[in-house]
């Protein structure tokens, strides 16, 4: 459906590049050079760990003041999710007309924190509901039960109580299932009745990680699944400059702190590749570096950043004049960005792989957990699942949703996570 | 004998700094190698995963490369490298070799070929003779692993020849695992298969991306199950089989299937 030149079409600013058969997803490159560093970094990491213990993660390399909350809500916010949700149901009403997309039930797989979640628990509110397939219907979300464990009879049951004969969507599969021997079952009977072609017409979102499991499962399963496009280096601008400013102009400015090249707003480049403006400015490979850090994560992407903006690079109060005066004039916002190898991002605390692995494995395979189901995934004792939790809470890895009384894995922690445990052996997601 | 193979001229010409410089290079290669013996396995085992099993087994790699070197560099400062004192020096080499330490040479040259054929790698875990265990290093003559009572049994290289080396991960940090069941017979086969695959699926130390196979056996005695999967590191693989035996045995049993006491060997 979308391109993935993303100087042809972009798409929607607030989902960069649309939605794309998940096959169709590649990793956003970056210089051998950054691939390097990152990988030699990461080995004296693991290296060090456990070796100098005073050093901690988030011990701050930079001396840049930090943003405010209100200065990082205007400049980095949370997406707009309702919108997504729009932009969402545009790009599936579009690839079903144009035939790309046939199938009455659609999964859509994104790694964490993407909000492709958020946004599909938003269907419902959707402004044009005639999007849906069938026209003026509104959206049903399909709740998980209380309690998971089912047999297969009871499973069969409970989906038999669902109304699915108008559009439903599942904003994440992961809460429908346990990876324990009886919470396999819901899911199983919902993959049936699709292949059945006995779901009606739905949506799935699914968590990479929940998905390779059932991938894995289901070994003969073809969903044809499709996924947000990667977010590469261009899209992030457009994205970030769409969270910053909307669709006001001017964008945002956002330079590196150390050199001063641009970040944002993006080069405004012709068809042959020339600046459209004539400006002549230099820019940073920051957004590049950001996208390959991420596996073009919109959610860890965005993570970053916010941890990266700063105020100004130094006290002198002639550049606070000058950034007044340049408010005054502009609406733009003005910041300075810490460089990705400055920054600090949360480390692996040294500990038993395997139980560690264990937690953070299943944190990510059910998308966040509560203590007792955690227990029961991993079979990890209730006194050494606290003490775990614990010290990865205080390397920021995870972090206790209160409403919820859910555990999950960090965004900003997530790359660390992901790398970690690929490098342990286990079972990864695709993205 | 040894003027005859001319021996005798080939080393007239050490001198007392010769032999002391030949020393001080032996010294330094020495120095190195157990630098490199004790150093890398300790990085391998904060690294973990593949770059663990790749920096093992290049322990030995730059073992023999510091030994070919030493020698390149050791015999020049000794003797003139000329062809007839080359000729004296492996001639006598063979000849002492040849005789005296036959065993030890076969070992010897078993572990050079050891390192290009590379039947078995540090971090490998291989059954030769009955010993099961991880390789933990490749020395010169032998090859020691640690069995999994933590006991090390040192394997000559020269069993190379003449012994069948079973190698359970080959080099990779895939090692299957089997785990058995004996059932008594009058069950529903289809869902006890089922069952045991959703055991090895729902276990967190299981690969999921490999097979995982449920292989039955019908037997005089009842039925023999074989769940085969494998753990996502080789180190696992004992806690790994008892937690499928466990869990399967305990969910077996709530499901009214009774394991049989005694297998019957049937003639």
């Amino acid at each position: 459906m979308k391109d993935s030149n993303a100087n042809e079409n972009m798409g929607d600013p607030c989902l960069p590049g649309g939605l794309i058969p998940a096959e169709q997803w590649t990793l956003p490159q970056t210089s051998v050079r950054r691939s390097l560093k990152g990988a030699f970094r990461n080995a004296l990491r693991q290296l060090r760990a456990g070796v100098s213990q005073a050093e901690q993660p988030f011990e701050s390399m930079d001396e840049l003041p930090e943003l405010s909350a209100a200065q990082q809500s205007r400049l980095a916010p949370e997406p707009d999710y309702p919108v997504q949700a729009e932009a969402i149901a545009c790009d599936l009403e579009c690839a079903r007309s144009e035939g790309s997309l046939s199938r009455e039930v659609v999964c859509l797989v994104a790694p964490p924190f993407s909000g492709v979640q958020e946004a599909l628990a938003r269907f419902p509110e959707l402004r044009h509901p005639e999007s849906s397939k069938d026209s003026g219907e509104e959206w049903r979300v399909v709740s998980p039960p209380d309690t998971l464990s089912f047999d297969d009879q009871g499973a069969s049951e409970w989906w038999d109580k669902q109304d699915l004969s108008r559009p439903w969507v599942i904003p994440e599969l992961s809460d429908f299932w346990l990876r324990h021997l009886s919470g396999l079952t819901l899911v199983k009977e919902l993959f049936r009745r699709i292949a059945n072609e006995d779901a009606g017409a739905g949506i799935v979102g699914c968590s990479s990680w929940c998905w390779k499991y059932w991938g894995h499962y289901l070994e003969n399963a073809q969903m044809s699944p499709w996924t947000p496009a990667p977010m590469d280096s261009e899209r992030l601008g457009v994205w970030f400059s769409h969270l910053a400013s909307g669709c006001a102009k001017p964008p945002i400015t956002a330079r590196m702190a150390d050199d001063g090249l641009y970040v944002l707003p993006l080069a405004e480049t012709d068809e042959a590749g020339k600046n459209k403006n004539g400006k002549k400015r230099k820019y940073s490979t920051f957004l590049r570096d950001l996208a390959a850090t991420s596996r073009g994560n919109p959610g860890v992407a965005l993570a970053i950043w916010q941890r990266s903006l700063r105020t100004r690079p130094d006290d002198d109060a002639k550049v606070e004049d000058a950034r007044k005066k340049s408010e005054e004039q502009s609406p733009a916002a003005h910041c300075w960005i810490v460089p990705l190898g400055r920054l600090s991002l949360p480390t692996m605390p040294q500990s038993k792989e395997s139980v560690t692995g264990f937690v953070l494995h299943g944190l990510l395979l059910h998308n966040g957990l509560d203590a007792a189901s955690l227990e029961s995934v991993t079979g990890v004792s209730a006194h050494e699942l606290s003490l775990v939790l614990s010290r990865l809470k205080r390397a920021e890895l995870v972090i206790y949703d209160q409403t919820h009384q859910l555990w999950h894995v960090t965004a900003i922690g997530y790359p660390t996570v992901r790398r970690h445990l690929q490098s342990w052996g286990f079972p990864v997601d695709q993205f | 004998m040894i003027d005859d193979l001319g021996i005798k001229d080939a080393f007239a010409s050490i001198t007392g700094q010769a032999l002391l410089h030949a020393l001080l290079v032996i010294v330094i290669a020495s120095l190195i190698t157990v630098a490199i013996q004790k150093v890398l396995p300790r990085v391998a085992e904060k690294l973990g995963g593949k770059p663990r099993l790749y920096l093992l087994a290049s322990v030995p790699l730059l073992r023999l490369v510091i030994i070919l070197a030493t020698i390149m560099i050791v015999v020049p400062i000794l003797v003139k490298p000329s062809f007839e004192n080359m000729v004296a020096i492996f001639g006598a080499l063979a000849l002492a070799l040849g005789f005296a330490f036959k065993d030890y040479a076969n070992s010897l040259i078993a572990g050079v070929v050891t390192l290009y054929e590379m039947p078995y790698r540090p971090g490998d875990w291989i059954e030769v003779d009955g010993q099961y265990g991880e390789v933990r290093a490749i020395n010169t003559r032998a090859a020691e692993i640690v069995t999994p009572d933590d006991t090390v049994v040192i394997i000559p290289h020269n069993k190379l020849w003449n012994s069948l080396i079973a190698n359970g991960n080959d080099g990779t940090d895939n090692l299957m695992c089997v785990a058995d069941f004996h059932l008594e017979a009058n069950h529903d086969v289809g869902k006890v298969r089922e069952l045991l695959r959703d055991i090895a699926f729902t276990s967190p130390r299981t690969k999921t991306w490999h097979p995982v196979l449920v292989i039955v056996f019908n037997k005089p005695w009842g039925m023999h199950y074989r769940l085969k999967a494998y753990p996502f590191d080789p180190k696992e693989q004992f806690q790994f089989i008892s937690e499928l035996t466990a869990r399967g045995s305990a969910e077996l049993a709530r499901q009214g299937v009774k394991f049989v006491s005694a297998p019957v060997t049937a003639n």
